[in-house]
């Protein structure tokens, strides 16, 4: 049980507790009512062709989602999402980690978002979640083998922090300030994210966003201005993410970042069976070529627990002198 | 590896024979109809969301009320009916529901008036190229007005497709009056089975 006491909790997990706690007098409803909640689990395996590895990844956590109500209305909702988290032989080692065998409870979502005011006024959000960007925003990716690469492109894709959203008439928006710890309730060396994106109504056929983002995390200050779209026609969909920005790894020297991803997707007629092909398109001023990578992936339902999802990644060109990596993907992922 | 890759799909394969239903997608991307909630009750202030969980018994419920109909497998799980307010005055309720359709999925949000009866609908998912004639007054006055018995009354022998004064009346959109009408039925009655009793206390 080394996995219990090698680590502190963290400051994530004490928020999450506390104010799921706190919250539970403040409710004219008992706690278990409008609670969802489901236990989660996946195994997922990595071939690396590029390094010659391969490794895998298990998670086993709980999913859970709460509505608090008065007597006549919502005030607004919980979600928590704790996983246990084993990878084994995995490297790069992921920031969470400290080692490529290592072991952790992880924290994706954990947020209240407080919806009880006036029409005018916009929802609260507090917590850890995902930033307002792009095409994240509205597909779920947690724990899936599908990706928008929010994280390369922002530095961390989910982080502690405020964030005021809503959904009027004709428009959607959400703008967060972050403390730009990713896992960390912190501030870290000055770090910080301010994100924000506005889209027409996100279950329309055709969505368009836009999106901001400031901040400066694990010591790169970066700038980004996006553009994305989603469009559905019969079962087909055709989503795209145009960004532009800065970094500054070293004082004073910005260097201008391109970022495209185009995907194409179909599901079945059911919504069984999800394809998807992605092109990935990254420019970076101080790397001597431009990166380009195919992902190609499926996701099968056999049941509505069970999902059973395939992926191939091949970089078409490096930005460096480097083997281009292959990456193949495999993860079931069980949901009772 | 190989061996890696064998425990894999054998692992996978037990998973499938050994699961039944539940929700398949993560709660953070839960999302409330607000805008179509609007549309639906513009005076609407606030809401009073209620989850309850539709199960195999409940699946069963449909089949025997509805023979020749099915539950798809998203309609599994935990679902919300919202309680449309004005302050405390209940305007009525809100209820998104899927279908399956040659289109994919289309999700309707329906607006059900206090006596169980259909005040309005608007598409949340619905990539039928007819979408746009279903949302003509004359496509919806097919269904706005009814309760259960009568929506059933409009169903064909077959209990899945509309009868010939509904497709009339449908004008082009046809194939899409079917969907909708299942649609309907199925929702009026998972709202009297499910939330009849709640909806009585309020």
């Amino acid at each position: 049980m080394e996995f219990l006491t090698k680590k502190q909790p963290s400051k994530g997990v004490v928020f999450f507790t506390s104010t799921m706690l706190l919250s539970i007098p403040n409710c004219y409803a008992d706690f278990t009512e409008n609670l969802r909640w489901s236990l989660d689990g996946s195994a997922r395996l990595n071939l690396d062709n590029a390094r010659d590895n391969t490794s895998q990844i298990y998670a086993i956590g709980l999913d859970t989602h709460k509505v608090f109500t008065s007597d006549n209305s919502d005030i607004g909702y919980a979600v928590g999402q704790v996983y246990f988290t084993k990878i084994h032989n995995l490297t790069p080692v992921p920031f969470l980690f400290d080692n490529k065998n290592d072991s952790d409870f992880i924290i994706r979502e954990a947020h209240l978002n407080y919806t009880a005011g006036t029409s005018w006024l916009p929802n609260i959000r507090v917590g850890h979640f995902i930033l307002p960007f792009g095409l994240e925003e509205a597909i779920d990716t947690n724990g899936r083998l599908l990706d928008y690469y929010l994280g390369a492109n922002l530095g961390t894709k989910l982080d502690w922090g405020i964030d005021f959203n809503k959904v009027v008439k004709h428009l959607e928006y959400s703008i967060s300030y972050t403390l730009g710890g990713k896992d960390k309730l912190d501030s870290i060396d000055g770090s910080y994210a301010v994100t924000a994106r506005i889209s027409s109504l996100s279950h329309q056929n055709l969505v368009i966003g836009g999106s901001l983002f400031n901040g400066k995390i694990d010591g790169v200050s970066r700038n980004r201005v996006a553009l994305d779209w989603r469009y559905y026609w019969h079962t087909y969909g055709f989503f795209g993410e145009l960004a532009l920005g800065e970094d500054d790894k070293e004082l004073g020297s910005f260097q201008t970042e391109k970022y495209a991803l185009l995907e194409f997707n179909k599901t079945s007629l059911n919504d069984q069976l999800k394809l998807y092909g992605q092109f990935i398109f990254r420019d970076k001023a101080q790397l001597k070529y431009a990166e380009k990578l195919v992902n190609i992936g499926l996701s099968y339902q056999f049941t509505s627990r069970f999902e059973l999802s395939l992926a191939a990644m091949k970089q078409v060109s490096t930005s460096n002198d480097f083997k281009k990596k292959k990456l193949a993907r495999i993860q079931m992922r069980y949901r009772y | 590896m190989n061996k890696i890759i064998s425990k894999f799909i054998i692992c996978s394969l037990l998973l499938v024979f050994v699961t039944c239903e539940a929700t398949a997608i993560a709660y953070c991307s839960l999302r409330d109809p607000v805008a179509q909630m609007l549309d639906l009750y513009p005076n609407k202030t606030n809401q009073l969301s209620i989850v309850k969980t539709v199960d195999a018994d409940i699946r069963a419920k449909v089949q025997v009320a509805l023979p020749n109909n099915d539950l798809h497998f998203s309609e599994l799980g935990q679902h919300t009916l919202y309680v449309a307010m004005d302050g405390e005055s209940l305007l009525g309720y809100i209820h998104v529901r899927s279908e399956q359709s040659d289109w994919g999925l289309v999700e309707i949000v329906w607006a059900i008036a206090k006596d169980m009866t259909i005040s309005n609908f608007v598409f949340q998912r619905c990539r039928s190229p007819k979408k746009q004639l279903a949302e003509q007054p004359y496509f919806k006055e097919i269904f706005i007005g009814k309760n259960y018995s009568q929506l059933k009354a409009l169903l064909n022998n077959d209990g899945k497709t509309a009868n010939d004064n509904v497709l009339e009346q449908a004008k082009g959109a046809s194939d899409l009056a079917n969907v909708v009408l299942r649609c309907a039925l199925k929702t009026l009655l998972l709202t009297e089975v499910l939330w009849g009793d709640d909806l009585n206390q309020l």
